[in-house]
């Protein structure tokens, strides 16, 4: 019986004009927008290419340690394609050295950023999922049950011995089975157009089927608010106008009204400022070390001569609003003149104390601004993100970041890397030396040799973690169907025909 | 008509989608006016206070006429807008100033002349907050009231059709085309209804507030702006009603509008823009920093080549030569790099011109003063003061006829003090008639469009079989 049903459905939906019509503009969005994505990451691609090959000519030409351009860049995500969440907005270029810490907040951009073009986001698979699917949930459902009370055909089929969960059921599986076409079918031409130009491996294959999966969660949440109207309301009318306002609500102004709630009030100034002042006094502990060794060694007088013999330029100072700490010391001298030679020993003896003191120094700053950092940006971007899981849009928006490694921990991902690099590299100049060496600050007795140099390499994190980070929104959506499905249940059973 | 606009009206106000449309129409604005009230202060605030220092440094500088040919005026920057809450545009992501001031690379031992720079500004970098559409005017308009209207016009015609009331309303001595004017006028005025209602509520505790005076130009802005309104939403009417008599079966109708509205609306003018953009794609900023750098340093070798190292000066006329075309060169690479940005922004917006919804969107930023329209008119303004300056500089030169008239050359310029009230200030200013003129043709084509449609649905409606 629930067989026939079923096959009732399913003809009665495929047949019609709304699913010809759904599926034609599913593919042709999804295909254009596919197009257009795909262009633009060979785009950033290209220009990742070149920035990295412009760093490594950059880092050949350092002639000493402290002028050393050393920066590392992030390669575009190709599953950016499906949801590009900060991949593209983030900065993608950081620099590494020891008298600084790399956060996502420090990082500049490589590439096209005319400022010009930045209002105009490129709409990404998921986007078009987003508005359609939910649109084809809602069109598919909203005279499900009202229409059939409208024509009389249901109590027809409740006079069969057929259970009341039964027909629900039926009714769901035809549905979605219908509604899977266009998903599959534009996915699967997204999917060719993908790798036909750009390899993609194993696991992003599985986070695709995360995303497919998700999407899927998604649209049956929204064929079951629109069959709750259908179950709730007697006129198709009335169910029609209510899904509509529904999605208008859900999708629309919803996501974007939230912006008002979240006010970044007066305290998070203070907050910034409080650890702000705490990082300055750091430095200032810093720089009376710095002048206690400049006495010590007897040349705290002698200062701008010793300055000028090393061609020297010193600078730490925090940032008043991103809490960018950083101690530069550097000196842009590729040969000494000769009577400044007794120098040298006081030089060395110097850089090999005041060097690791910034690095020290820099840590220290750091477990301050990280806090600070955390309670005042991130704390505010989870507080939006968890207000956006009111609407499902919000849910599958970030089930799906996370399953392509777009989402905030993803790009954060990154920036821990780029600080396990900087580590490396301070390592490296321990083991070369590198502080108490005259390469160090002058190029007169032979360049540094960058050969050596551990190479940055950064692996997009594990198809297990990405899973571990979109599951329980995938869970959620998943109960939140269930729910759904319970409701309508209890209401249709005890409905009258 | 007026009998069948006015049976219309009082259908449609009994309806559910009146009160819904009501409700979400009020909580936007609510939120809109909110936001804006909230911000509004603090941007003109931190405008005043940037603008004033701006000047006050300016001051600083006029110790002498070489302070201000080398040093330059200085940061210029852009007003905030007043109508911000009508449409925000892509104001977050444009600069907020330009930068007139020289570069720390001296040339044969000398300070350069300051040139224009427009600092390449991208304050979202940082921003680890999730994508919200802005709230404004044109969101509300663009997005939210097309749909509501599509919502009160897909079964307009079908409705009648499938209940067959249409039949016995023609079957008076009406014809049809008042049937079809009664129609639009009854959609048209229950849209307005709440739309007016929650528009003037808006304005009045926007301009009741103490912290924004809306001024006589302002109002006459926002008049012009709920002209374009008037025109959108019966452009969608018209495309509703059409689609209602080309249809005839309501739920058809409603699956047609409303993939033809998610096309046009939500997709349309973000593709087409991206699209648009990468017909013309400008160096990467960062390439471009490093040619100027090596432009420089050409200048800097050529000039090394001819005249030996900067400690044999050659004379003082060679050298303020030198450093004047070289600044000019500068600046000018500047500006032809800041042409081709715009030119590629301009390129992503011609095309987006086929959907109604991407015009709306510039005609709100061109009469809010917002967004791309506005900032180009912000970079003329500058490029004008970049002019006034110069010439103040070199006509106040020319005034003392101890100087050598080298402009850029400490000793070849007057060594009189300079009045700092006399040295002309920037002012950024937005003319009315210059927003009319880069959007005309926008406006044109909304009129088009509605041509198309209210003859479209006219002869939809007159050829339609009952």
């Amino acid at each position: 019986m629930l067989k026939t049903l079923i096959r009732r459905e399913l003809l009665d939906n495929l047949m019609t004009f709304r699913f010809a019509a759904v599926l034609l503009i599913t593919l042709l969005l999804v295909v254009a927008n596919t197009a257009v994505l795909i262009q633009d990451y060979e785009q950033r691609l290209e220009s990742y290419n070149d920035a990295v090959k412009m760093h490594q000519q950059d880092l050949r030409n350092s002639k000493t340690y402290s002028t050393a351009h050393l920066f590392v860049d992030r390669a575009p995500n190709p599953l950016s394609i499906f949801n590009v969440g900060l991949d593209k907005r983030l900065g993608n270029l950081i620099g590494i050295y020891h008298g600084f810490m790399p956060t996502l907040w420090d990082a500049q951009m490589h590439g096209t950023d005319n400022p010009f073009i930045a209002f105009f986001s490129s709409i990404d698979i998921v986007f078009v999922f987003e508005v359609i699917l939910s649109l084809m949930g809602l069109i598919f459902a909203y005279d499900a049950i009202a229409g059939e009370r409208e024509r009389g055909t249901l109590r027809l089929v409740l006079a069969q011995p057929i259970g009341r969960g039964q027909i629900l059921l039926a009714k769901y599986i035809s549905a979605m089975a219908c509604l899977l076409v266009p998903l599959i079918l534009s996915l699967l031409f997204a999917l060719l157009l993908l790798t036909r130009s750009m390899p993609l491996s194993t696991a992003d294959f599985l986070r695709i089927a995360g995303i497919v999966l998700t999407s899927f969660a998604y649209l049956s949440l929204f064929y079951l608010i629109g069959l709750l109207i259908s179950v709730a309301t007697r006129r198709t009318g009335t169910a029609l106008m209510l899904a509509m306002f529904i999605w208008g609500l859900l999708i629309l102004v919803y996501p974007n009204l939230i912006r008002a709630t979240v006010n970044p009030g007066g305290d998070i100034q203070a907050r910034v400022k409080t650890a702000h002042n705490q990082i300055q006094q750091i430095l200032d502990e810093y720089e009376r070390e710095r002048q206690k060794f400049l006495e010590k060694e007897g040349i705290a007088e002698e200062m701008s001569e010793f300055s000028k013999a090393l061609g020297f330029y010193h600078q730490a100072d925090v940032d008043p609003v991103t809490l960018t700490t950083y101690i530069e010391s550097i000196s842009v001298l590729s040969e000494i003149r000769p009577d400044f030679e007794k120098y040298i020993p006081v030089a060395k003896r110097y850089y090999n104390f005041v060097e690791p003191l910034a690095t020290r120094t820099v840590e220290k700053a750091w477990r301050i601004r990280k806090q600070a950092l955390d309670e005042i940006y991130v704390k505010q971007a989870t507080t939006d993100r968890i207000l956006l899981k009111l609407s499902p849009v919000g849910i599958y928006d970030a089930a799906t970041q996370a399953w392509a490694g777009t989402d905030l921990s993803g790009l954060r991902d990154f920036f821990d890397a780029s600080r396990r690099y900087r580590k490396i590299i301070i390592d490296y100049l321990y083991a070369k030396d590198a502080f108490a060496s005259r390469e160090w600050f002058v190029a007169d007795k032979g360049t540094v040799d960058w050969r050596t140099l551990p190479q940055f390499t950064f692996q997009r994190s594990d198809v297990g973690i990405n899973a571990k980070r979109a599951l329980p929104d995938l869970f959620l959506l998943l109960l939140i169907n269930l729910i759904f499905f319970t409701i309508i249940f209890l209401i249709f059973v005890r409905s009258e025909v | 008509m007026w009998h069948i606009a006015k049976r219309e009206l009082y259908d449609n106000l009994n309806s559910l989608r009146f009160a819904l449309a009501t409700v979400l129409l009020l909580a936007l604005m609510l939120t809109n006016t909110v936001l804006y009230l909230r911000e509004h202060p603090k941007r003109i605030q931190a405008y005043h206070n940037a603008a004033s220092g701006a000047v006050k440094t300016l001051e600083g500088r006029s110790t002498s006429l070489y302070r201000l040919a080398t040093e330059g005026p200085g940061d210029l920057h852009k007003a905030p807008s007043l109508l911000r809450f009508c449409a925000e545009g892509d104001e977050a992501f444009l600069p907020t100033h330009a930068s007139g001031a020289n570069f720390v690379r001296r040339i044969a031992d000398r300070t350069p002349i300051w040139r224009m720079g427009y600092p390449q500004e991208t304050p979202n970098l940082r921003n680890i907050r999730p994508d919200f559409a802005t709230l404004d005017w044109a969101f509300i308009v663009g997005y939210v009231l097309s749909f509501i209207a599509i919502l009160f016009t897909f079964d307009a015609i079908s409705g009648e059709l499938e209940r067959g009331t249409l039949r016995l309303t023609l079957a008076n001595a009406i014809p049809r085309h008042t049937v079809l004017m009664g129609k639009f006028l009854g959609v048209f005025i229950s849209i307005n209804i709440p739309f007016t209602i929650v528009v003037l509520m808006n304005l009045i505790l926007i301009s009741t507030s103490d912290a924004v005076q809306l001024n006589p130009e302002a109002w006459g802005r926002l008049g012009i702006l709920y002209s374009v309104i008037i025109l959108y939403i019966c452009l969608f009417i018209a495309l509703g009603l059409l689609i209602s008599a080309a249809v005839r079966e309501s739920g058809v109708s409603l699956v047609v509008l409303l993939l033809i509205w998610v096309s046009f609306v939500v997709f349309m003018p973000n593709t087409l823009a991206s699209i648009g953009s990468r017909t013309l794609v400008p160096i990467a900023y960062e390439e471009f920093w490093t040619q100027r750098i090596r432009l420089a340093d050409a200048a800097r070798a050529a000039y090394r080549d001819k005249y030996g190292d900067s400690q044999i000066t050659p004379s003082v006329h060679v050298l303020g030569e030198y450093v004047t075309t070289e600044a000019e060169e500068h600046e000018r690479y500047n500006a032809s790099y800041l042409k081709q940005q715009i030119e590629q922004g301009k390129r992503a917006r011609a095309i987006t011109r086929i959907s109604p919804a991407a015009i709306v969107q510039r005609l709100f930023e061109s009469f809010a003063g917002t967004g791309f329209e506005r900032h180009l008119q912000f970079i003329e303004n500058a490029q004008r003061y970049t002019r006034e300056y110069r010439e103040f500089v070199v006509d106040t030169d020319r005034a003392d006829p101890e100087s050598l008239h080298l402009i850029g050359i400490q000793e070849g310029m007057s060594q009189k003090p300079v009045n700092p009230e006399a040295i002309p200030k920037f002012k950024d200013t937005l003319s009315l008639s210059r927003d009319f003129d880069a959007v005309a043709t926008d406006l044109l084509l909304l009129v088009l469009f509605l041509g198309v449609l209210v003859s479209g649905a006219y002869l939809a409606f007159v050829r339609l079989e009952i």
